[in-house]
């Protein structure tokens, strides 16, 4: 998403010096590649834009983060409660300490995965007919989206990491300890490029706004599909046959699922390697997917408005 | 009959506008097919997420399946008729002070309580409220539900009070906009209260689950908006829980509405 105060060409290169120090070099719109240091000093105007604009509402983010682990309370009893109504230690190979655990670290899965506003932002540039000033300017849409998404979660995940580290420390007693390293690794890559994921399907998602303007009915149905096929919401191993294996499959459950499954150790060995480059398969599809949907995008595009 | 009028000119003029945003809607027929859908998708992951969890339990805190469903269905038609009737509204009231276009509707000779919070009704969300009727109706059948003019009694009249409580507590957090311009984390606080009202209270044991629990129950009763209308027709009718949702609605309603006139007195206008 590109909110009225994200970083965008200024009309008076003095007022918007500071934030955009390498304004005067677009005077002779240079492609990025030439411009000497240019692609580097370009890219982290916009990263560095972006991380103000995150922190200018900083309060109101703080609440926002620490009122979203009450529900996280709810879950915990709820869990709590149909493990003592199932009178038995473990649904689904998944312990009631381990489900809880789960369902943690879901929320961490979500905090890289999720692109709140991605989809209806790009959706909305092509229907106001903003997107244009990418293409007068140079710098790629999908390479500034990139930046100011990866600025926003920085900040994100920053912010939020004493919050989130008081409640795994609270939580500490569902956790079997931490861990090996190559476990840390592997789910280290599995949300960065669950995050790789996210971006570029939601990014996708967006893209279809080339063709019809508007997507934000679209965009609700395969969010909150996401919601529950990702594995957010439940293990999705508890599903019964054949929707686990059907589930496990698409690209969803590694927004949410699959991270947390290889924290928790679900997933060893040789189907660790399989799964992991099945991730990194789906992140190269969509990606190549939002390129190509976008240059064909573009040849519609008619810029009305803007 | 000198009170009435002015009732019965609020009801003429909720029923205006109630038919101007249902006309509104629906030359947008697409778009509300497609909100309709998604309430129906929602409806249909929650249906999925229990049975899938009673195939591995026969009971959740003492709640048998066709219980709970009435639990859910509760929820879901009692939510639907929230976010039908205010939500909209109310998560609209934060921009409408921090543009200063509230000043158009302060102007207007009607009551701010009711031209802010009711003028528009979102009408996606209105088969939510026959969806979760729904969902109430088969659980009834599932459980051989014998009437009982005494339950059906307390279940509406609780039903009612149970929304009361909770528009009195979205007008809440909406009144703070006034002093906290950009309230997105206050309307997620909304979201945080209804996490809440979604589960049964008996899931609130244990030592530091069950003050919780309480203090849910009678300092910020927000757990007894659906626990106590769905308890009163498929459990234990407790006389002195329904006594205590209507005290609550009383108190509610009047706190909530003192709160927001005096957050509108701190209102400073931000237009030109």
């Amino acid at each position: 998403m590109t909110p009225p105060e994200a970083p965008v060409a200024h009309p008076n290169p003095t007022d918007g010096a500071a934030a955009h120090p390498d304004f005067p070099h677009r005077r002779d719109f240079a492609p990025p590649e030439r411009a000497r240091g240019g692609f580097l000093k370009r890219y982290l105007a916009i990263f560095r834009a972006s991380l103000k604009e995150r922190m200018t509402y900083r309060g109101d983010f703080l609440l926002g983060t620490v009122l979203r682990f009450l529900p996280m309370i709810t879950t915990i009893l709820l869990w709590q409660a149909i493990y003592v109504g199932s009178k038995q230690n473990t649904l689904a190979t998944f312990t009631y300490n381990e489900m809880i655990a789960y369902l943690l670290l879901t929320n961490i899965s979500r905090m890289f995965s999720s692109m709140p506003g991605l989809a209806g932002g790009i959706a909305r540039e092509i229907r106001e007919g903003t997107m244009k000033r990418y293409m007068i300017q140079p710098i790629d849409m999908i390479g500034y989206l990139l930046l100011y998404r990866v600025a926003h979660k920085i900040t994100y995940i920053i912010m939020s990491f004493l919050p989130y580290l008081l409640l795994f420390f609270l939580c500490r007693s569902f956790f079997d300890g931490f861990p090996d390293w190559t476990t840390l690794g592997a789910f280290a890559v599995s949300l960065l490029l669950s995050f790789l994921i996210g971006f570029f399907f939601e990014a996708s998602v967006g893209m279809v706004g080339f063709w019809f303007l508007e997507v934000t009915s679209l965009l609700y149905i395969v969010m909150t599909l996401n919601f529950f096929i990702s594995g957010h919401m439940l293990p999705l191993d508890l599903l019964p046959w054949p929707w686990a294996g059907f589930l496990k499959a698409l690209p969803f459950q590694y927004m949410a699922y699959f991270p947390a499954a290889v924290f928790l150790g679900k997933v060893k060995g040789a189907e660790l390697i399989w799964y992991l480059v099945g991730e990194l398969f789906w992140a190269v599809f969509f990606m190549a997917l939002a390129r190509s949907l976008y240059r064909m995008g573009l040849r519609r595009y008619s810029a009305f408005g803007g | 009959m000198g009170a009435l009028k002015p009732l019965a000119r609020y009801f003429r003029l909720f029923g205006s506008l109630a038919s101007y945003t249902l006309k509104r809607e629906l030359a947008f027929r697409g778009n509300l097919l497609v909100k309709i859908s998604v309430e129906v998708l929602w409806l249909a992951i929650l249906v999925a997420f229990f049975r899938t969890v009673f195939a591995r339990t026969s009971t959740i805190a003492g709640w048998d399946e066709p219980r709970y469903f009435f639990f859910v269905g509760c929820f879901f038609a009692m939510n639907g008729l929230i976010e039908m009737l205010f939500l909209d509204n109310c998560n609209e009231f934060a921009e409408l002070v921090r543009t200063g276009d509230l000043d158009g509707l302060l102007l207007k000779p009607i009551d701010e309580q009711f031209l802010i919070t009711c003028r528009r009704i979102d009408w996606g969300t209105a088969p939510n409220i026959l969806m979760g009727t729904l969902v109430m109706a088969i659980a009834l059948v599932q459980m051989h539900w014998q009437f009982d003019l005494e339950r059906v009694l307390s279940f509406l009249i609780t039903f009612v009070c149970g929304t009361a409580i909770a528009y009195s507590f979205m007008l809440l957090l909406t009144s703070i906009s006034v002093w906290m311009v950009r309230n997105q984390s206050l309307m997620e606080m909304w979201w945080l209260f209804s996490s809440v009202a979604r589960y049964p209270r008996e899931i609130f044991t244990g030592p530091w689950a069950k003050p919780l629990g309480a203090f849910f129950t009678y300092f910020l009763p927000i757990l007894i908006v659906v626990n106590v209308p769905a308890n009163a027709m498929v459990r234990a009718l407790d006389r002195g829980s329904v006594a205590l949702t209507l005290v609550a609605t009383v108190v509610l309603l009047w706190l909530s509405r003192r709160f927001f006139q005096r957050a509108l007195r701190s209102y400073r206008s931000a237009s030109s």
